[in-house]
């Protein structure tokens, strides 16, 4: 009999071990497999909405990330200098703000609101209704759910930006998804002229950001470095560099969090497994001993326990993988519930990697747990064993 | 003359313990050959199941030499002893030590797959020496389904699965009441009928008596006046 059909009867031989034992397994495979997950699970969710967009990369005045630094002055020329480079498709300047507008029921909302041109990539998705247009009047804005929702403000329907004086006046074109909107938040994007309207006192030339997309066959970098060298006073970043700086600033707590729970789940489940299979081998002690004593080898025996190891570790780590995504829905819902997240942002998002990482720590976890148990008989002393046991 | 199945030459066991190193056997030498029945019995702790265990390679005595079929025990590597065991000799212990997963059956068969017999062979084999003890109905059950005498037999079954020259016990009646410890002692004496050379250890009177040859142990040294005693 093989090692493998040998471990799955001595498992079924004390099933309720067996079955708690891969209980205990399986559930802490599934937090160490969330924990993979978590890792880079925002990084990679980031990336997704970042790249939804259809620009790769941002250029800020400063250092500072898109909206925490001060705006570029000179947009429109910045973006024509910057569209005219051979490594750039694209550029749109966007400009942030906040304002109270007012419904036609008169009910009134605090509104995150993007100045922007009209759509020409992912900036948002038409849910209903029509585009943003230029050059109407009353201007026309587009609005996520929750401000349609809040204000009535579907498409047709007019609404007024209260912030200023006289309040003015922008037509719906359309509901619209904003990669960025955070789940209540009531947001919105109108013109560049629209902006200028809507925030009065600022200056209508100006951008907190300038999407650039870079053009097929020369890439982000590409771009970037074209962009420094013809603009020295601006800052591009490629998607590949802001993630990096998220990865090490804003989501390193996430990731030092989820490297230190896996590290301790691995644990658990080393621990679970070498508790269980060493209890297991001093209980048959004399059976090991009389193993040995009938010509079994010791690698025979060690191979049996490696076996007993790979069956629990295998199956538990198997069955971990539904828990742990079942888990990590309800964990993820709970984290996404922060203030100021994205909508579309996940804190756990399944990747092949962290499959195969959750199958090599597990199996590292599998061969290390039966090391202790197989060095245990593989040092049995056979007669004194055989003796001890015939005694006791 | 063919050599001894096993020989022991002024055998010496010592233990060290933390009170003083205990001498369990003492210039104990023994001699079995082929076809040879030797009940060894003693007091407890006179160093019976030592000797027992030295004559079936499982322990390596303190000094004295051992051989094996004329080989030098002593020369042998760990898993050639192993193999050893596996291939030549055959134990049966008091308390039996069948896998309590596995049916009478592939208890028996085990050992022989160890030992790299073709499946077909095995199962004839395992199936021929199930009939042999007496249990070829017996064959799918497991030992918590068989009692005490069942278990021993298979036991011997399984200890004879592999064909080897040397057949060890240490106390195959100790677990069993007297009707069941004769029907395994009736196991042993055709065993012995059939070429396998025997060496049992025994507290049992009546075992003892059938084997061809008695040697008494006491204070780890062989009993000059039942040394040698034929039967």
């Amino acid at each position: 009999m093989r090692p493998l059909p040998f471990a799955w009867r001595s498992l079924s031989r004390q099933p309720a071990r067996a079955v708690l034992g891969l209980a205990g397994i399986t559930v802490v495979g599934a937090l160490l497999f969330d924990m993979l997950m978590l890792s880079r699970g925002l990084l990679l969710s980031f990336r997704e909405i970042l790249e939804s967009t259809g620009y790769d990369v941002r250029v800020t005045a400063t250092d500072a990330l898109p909206g925490l630094g001060p705006p570029i002055a000179e947009a429109r020329a910045a973006a024509r200098a910057l569209g005219s480079l051979p490594e750039v498709a694209d550029v749109v300047p966007v400009r942030f703000g906040s304002v109270s507008v007012r419904g036609a029921d008169g009910r009134t909302a605090s509104v995150a609101l993007l100045g922007t041109e009209t759509r020409r990539r992912g900036e948002w998705r038409v849910l209903r209704g029509s585009d943003l247009v230029e050059g109407t009047e009353p201007p026309s804005i587009v609005v996520n759910r929750a401000m349609a929702q809040e204000l009535g403000a579907e498409p047709g329907a007019v609404v007024e930006v209260a912030t200023v004086l006289p309040a003015q006046p922008f037509r719906v074109a359309g509901v619209v998804e904003f990669p960025f909107e955070t789940a209540g938040e009531a947001s919105a994007t109108v013109t560049l002229d629209g902006f200028a309207r809507a925030v009065g006192g600022v200056a209508a030339d100006e951008a907190d950001l300038l999407l650039v997309a870079s053009r097929p066959g020369h890439g982000a970098e590409a771009a970037v470095a074209a962009i420094r060298a013809a603009r020295a006073d601006l800052h591009p970043f490629s998607t590949e560099q802001v993630l990096e700086r998220l990865r090490q600033g804003e989501f390193s707590y996430f990731r030092q969090v989820s490297f230190v729970l896996s590290t301790i789940t691995s644990f658990f489940a080393f621990l679970l497994v070498t508790t269980l299979l060493t209890v297991s081998v001093n209980q048959r002690l004399g059976e090991v001993a009389a193993l040995r004593a009938l010509g079994f080898p010791r690698r025979r025996i060690a191979a049996d326990l490696f076996a007993e190891s790979a069956l629990l570790v295998g199956a538990g780590g198997a069955l971990a993988i539904p828990l742990g995504l079942a888990l990590a829905r309800v964990l993820d819902a709970i984290l996404r519930q922060m203030p100021d997240v994205p909508a579309r942002l996940h804190f756990f998002v399944f990747e092949p990697r962290a499959l195969a990482l959750h199958a090599a720590l597990l199996a590292g976890a599998c061969l290390v747990a039966a090391a202790y148990p197989a060095l245990l008989t593989a040092r049995l002393p056979i007669a004194a064993t055989l003796r001890r046991e015939t005694l006791s | 003359m063919s050599a001894p199945v096993v020989e022991g030459r002024h055998l010496a066991k010592v233990y060290p313990m933390p009170a003083g190193p205990v001498e369990a056997l003492r210039d104990v030498s023994v001699a079995v050959q082929a076809g040879d029945y030797v009940a060894i019995s003693g007091p407890s702790g006179c160093g019976k199941s030592t000797l027992l265990h030295i004559l079936g390679c499982v322990d390596a005595p303190s000094s004295g030499d051992l051989l094996f079929e004329g080989r030098p025990v002593a020369a042998l590597r760990d898993h050639e002893r192993t193999r050893l065991r596996l291939r030549r000799i055959g134990f049966v212990f008091q308390r039996f030590y069948l896998l309590p997963m596995l049916t009478a059956f592939e208890n028996v068969e085990i050992v022989q797959s160890e030992a790299g017999v073709a499946a077909a062979e095995r199962r004839a084999r395992t199936a021929e020496l199930l009939a042999y003890v007496g249990l070829a109905d017996r064959a799918a059950h497991r030992p918590s389904q068989l009692s005490g005498g069942e278990m021993q037999r298979v036991a011997i079954a399984r200890a004879l699965a592999n064909r080897p020259a040397l057949v060890l016990a240490d106390e195959p009646t100790g677990e069993l009441d007297d009707e069941t410890g004769e029907q395994i002692a009736e196991v042993f004496d055709r065993v012995n009928r059939d070429g396998t050379a025997l060496v049992i250890v025994t507290h049992n009177p009546a075992l003892a008596a059938r084997a061809k040859r008695r040697l008494h142990m006491r204070s780890g040294r062989l009993a000059p006046p039942a040394r040698e005693a034929a039967r």
